[in-house]
């Protein structure tokens, strides 16, 4: 696959992630040889013992492509973002959370207080009568202590530092990655700074196969599990909110496939700014009631609105967190 | 033009004599402004609707190649067509203009004059920001197609048909019988000068039947239509006896439809107490009208009535039926009284009225001569209807009437060998599916909507649809008349321009980026998105869209865009109102 030319120098890095991002890296599985042969793998801390240290080092610049996954919550993801972001030619925001910030993003429905609250005093599994919290900064007898700061806002890759390309997903599917990092190694025409890579510029609806008529006349929204799905009818005729009209296509529809509606992991098509607003205007579009209270008893069905419709997008979207 | 290093932008501050210069520091805005990238000018001036003030927004695009304009002054409302119509004339298209309201939104309504200054540069500010992302629009034109449609071959169909015809164009007319003439059919004279209804009728119908320009459809029925102003195609089927089917389906080509389907009358029946359908000389007032067209105006048993009563206001104003006046049975009743009293003179008529609506041309005269002819006027309060006994047989009368008369407070007992009921006028019970076939509105007694109530009456909120006589709200003859024959104008008018033009300002579904969701397919109050079945798409009809943009803020994959009001321009323009 590399020939004659240099091999690739390639990074993977994980911010504030699950590490199903990695995950889905490795299930390359057997493509793993070809990846290699065709790629220097010089920094990767779920799968290489590489330390920051070594990523100091190098010359900027050095390493040729990074998968960046993870949102920015913490003094030492963002530390990361900007190394990697110097240390790197291409830098790639990988997965929904560098994306778009990721379920961590739903963090931004809280303030930083709340949040250190509610786990270091209030969890029900703690006691913590002196109320201790963590600090950045602390000074034993061994010597001064620091763990990262945790921010109030949590954010995705691009609104920290200058992002390449991003390859949207939870995770995002390996073929397409596979698809991308061939293209890279091939030296195939890249598209312009800044677009979506390794997914469709339609939505779900393009590929889903379900039956989808005019008629979306809801009067009560469901939770997946209050109704039997007949299998083919459209979600939201079904009055199961499914978030793939408002999501770019590219996963294979793989949810919808498995009966269960599209989460939105995929993010919003090219053009629209903010997914989860465009999915709340649409769903009052069909409620099919004309007094207002009916209205009301209709949208309070949906269980927790703000997880549904920015469940990977808050902290791109135009709300972008709670006002505090 | 999205680059901005392109923008060269012209502002215009205008001061409105004092109305905005009294409260704001135009000079400190226009400085302000001159700083804003892109801003090329910014004047100041005391009228900029004047000529002299237009004269120089033409003059400075000319000399200083200006590409975007935007005019700090009133309401758009007032003035944005003047300074398009400046862009225009100094050949820059009209939509690369903007205008910031610092009069209604700003001078009037402020009394700090440094606020309110600093609010007309965030208004000015977010107008430069929205100007930049503005493009090129053209209206369109498209083809009008001169054949009508007419739904229903009454007095208002046939006269609104014939009105077209004569000017050359072919009438398509649907009548659900099998003859014309509709409710005016069942009349014999009509209020107040007692013209023959027959005679009205006839003359049209034979015309109609001998137009070359006319086809009539008997026993048919619109079953659907597509398409939009100008081009709408229509099926027309024949009625077979069941509701929802008809056979010998045709498709016709118009341009225009003029729904005119009248109405039906109020089932007396539904009036327990009256005991319509129980007592035999209890009738209703279409029931005497065929009476006085058979020339014998007789009880069920055979007899001429000495006692006639006639009771106003069945199913009209009243909260349980009807709560609007039915127009027409005031004077259709004094004209029974007059018909009765020709054919028997011998007879007492008796009038029971809640008040006498004489309100048209010559029927406060033909009420004063109904009077003079001895009859007796009886008045009862709404809700506290009149009461029908049988008589007993030692009266000289099948029943007996007992009304609280209003004028006396007496309690009168009045005899009568047959009683008239004065049933009122109500919408059809399939004007529903007329509505949904042809795309307009029912009030909430299901009379078509208008699309303005004074200025507008025979036009609909879908353009190349218009409603003309009694199918709009109960009306006399001379009223169904005067709409039929408004409407064809219209219609008239429309096919002597040849094409219609379509406003720049419609909705546009990006078709690759539609995914076929059909979010969208139901929401346009103007139904003009349509599904392309091949394509799998959304598709806008641009003819039929006013640009209300509800599809717009609806289509969850940003596939349909509102031009003019595109994200990035109202993006733009909320950021302008916080940058300064």
């Amino acid at each position: 696959m590399a020939g004659d030319k240099p091999k690739l120098k390639l990074a993977v890095y994980w911010a504030a992630a699950c590490g199903g991002c990695c995950v889905s890296v490795l299930d390359v599985h057997e493509k793993l040889f070809d990846v290699v042969s065709a790629a220097d793998l010089v920094f990767w801390p779920i799968a290489l013992d590489t330390k920051y240290e070594d990523v100091e080092n190098m010359p900027d610049k050095y390493i040729d492509l990074t998968l960046f996954n993870g949102a920015v919550r913490n003094s030492e993801n963002e530390h990361m973002a900007r190394l990697l972001r110097k240390k790197s030619k291409t830098l790639v925001a990988y997965g929904s959370c560098a994306h778009m910030g990721g379920i961590p993003g739903l963090a931004n429905f809280s303030t930083r207080e709340e949040i250190l609250r509610r786990v270091f005093e209030e969890t029900e599994s703690v006691v913590n009568t002196d109320k201790i919290r963590p600090v950045p900064e602390y000074t034993a007898k061994e010597g001064v202590l620091e763990i990262p700061e945790f921010y109030n806002d949590v954010r995705s890759l691009s609104l920290v530092v200058d992002v390449d390309y991003y390859i949207p997903g939870c995770p995002p599917q390996t073929e397409r990655l596979l698809e991308v990092f061939t293209a890279i190694v091939t030296g195939a025409e890249l598209p312009p700074k800044g677009s979506v890579v390794g997914a469709d510029n339609k939505t779900q609806c393009e590929e889903c196969t379900r039956k989808k008529s005019e008629n979306k006349k809801i009067k009560k929204f469901y939770r997946p599990w209050e109704i039997k799905d007949d299998g083919e009818t459209c979600f939201l005729e079904q009055g199961v909110i499914c978030m793939g009209p408002a999501t770019r296509a590219g996963c294979g529809h793989r949810c919808i496939k498995g009966n269960a509606p599209c989460r939105g992991c995929y993010g919003p098509p090219s053009g629209a700014i903010d997914p989860g607003a465009k999915m709340m205007s649409a769903i009052a579009g069909i409620i099919d009631e004309k007094e207002p209270e009916e209205i009301s008893r209709v949208i309070e069905d949906i269980a927790d609105p703000g997880g549904y419709f920015y469940r990977f997008s808050l902290p791109v979207s135009l709300i972008r967190r709670k006002v505090q | 033009m999205e680059s901005n290093t392109n923008c060269r932008i012209g502002v215009y501050i205008c001061m409105c004599g004092t109305n905005i210069a009294k409260m704001i520091d135009v000079e400190s805005v226009a400085k302000f402004v001159s700083s804003v990238p892109n801003v090329v000018l910014a004047k100041t001036y005391k009228y900029m609707c004047s000529n002299p003030g237009q004269e120089m927004i033409v003059q400075d695009i000319k000399e200083n190649h200006l590409n975007r304009v935007v005019v700090a002054a009133c309401s758009p409302n007032m003035h944005e067509r003047t300074f398009r119509s400046a862009l225009r004339s100094a050949g820059l298209n009209q939509y690369l203009f903007e205008m910031a309201n610092i009069r209604e939104q700003c001078s009037w309504v402020h009394k700090d004059t440094e606020e309110a200054t600093l609010k007309a540069k965030e208004l000015i500010n977010a107008a430069i920001k929205r100007v930049v992302y503005h493009e090129e629009l053209e209206s369109m034109s498209v083809a009008m197609c001169p054949n009508v449609l007419v739904i229903g071959g009454g007095i208002a169909g046939m006269t609104a048909a014939l009105e077209l015809a004569d000017a050359g164009n072919l009438v398509y007319l649907v009548e659900k019988e099998n003859h014309l003439g509709g409710n005016l059919a069942r009349v014999d004279l009509t209020a107040p000068y007692l013209y023959s209804a027959r005679d009205l009728l006839t003359e049209r119908i034979t015309r109609i039947m001998n137009h070359k320009q006319v086809q009539v459809f008997f026993e048919s029925r619109l079953s659907g239509l597509t398409g939009f102003i100008g081009n709408f195609k229509a099926t027309i089927g024949k009625l077979n006896g069941e509701p929802d089917n008809v056979t010998n389906q045709v498709e016709v080509e118009i341009g225009n439809v003029i729904v005119c389907t009248g109405f039906k009358e109020f089932d007396a029946a539904r009036i327990v107490h009256y005991g319509y359908g129980k007592l035999p000389n209890v009738i209703t007032s279409f029931e005497l009208e065929k009476m006085i067209r058979a020339g014998r105006i007789i009880t069920k048993e055979g007899k001429t009535p000495k006692y006639v009563a006639i009771i106003h206001c069945v199913g009209s104003r009243s909260q349980e039926f009807h709560t609007y006046c039915s127009r027409v049975c005031c004077m259709t009743a004094l004209k029974y009284a007059h018909e009765i009293k020709s054919a028997n003179p011998e007879s007492y008529i008796s009038d029971i009225y809640i008040d006498m609506h004489a309100f048209g041309k010559g029927h406060e005269d033909f009420y004063k001569r109904s009077s003079e002819a001895k009859t007796l006027f009886l008045m009862y309060e709404k809700d506290d209807r009149p009461v029908i006994h049988k008589a007993s047989p030692k009266d000289d009368c099948e029943m007996l009437i007992e009304v609280n008369e209003k004028l006396s407070g007496e309690l009168i007992e009045i005899p009568a060998d047959l009683v008239v009921l004065m049933v009122g006028m109500e919408a059809r019970e399939d004007s529903h599916d007329i509505a949904r076939l042809v795309n307009i509105s029912q009030d909430k007694d299901g009379w078509f909507i208008e699309s303005h109530p004074k200025l507008e009456p025979v036009a609909t909120t879908t353009d190349g649809i218009f409603i003309a006589g009694t199918c709009v709200a109960p009306k006399d003859i001379p009223d169904t008349v005067a709409q039929a024959r408004a409407a064809a104008a219209r219609v008239l008018a429309r096919i002597s321009k040849g094409k219609i033009e379509v406003d720049a300002l419609f909705s546009e579904v990006i078709e690759d980026k539609c995914s076929g969701c059909r979010l969208c397919n139901q929401l346009c109050p103007y139904n003009a998105i349509e599904f392309d079945d091949v394509k799998k798409i959304s598709h806008i009809i641009s003819a039929l869209c006013k640009g209300c943009g509800v599809c717009v803020a609806a289509c969850p994959s940003a596939a349909i865009r509102g031009r003019h009001f595109t994200d990035q321009q109202v993006l733009a323009q909320v950021e302008g109102l916080f940058e300064t």
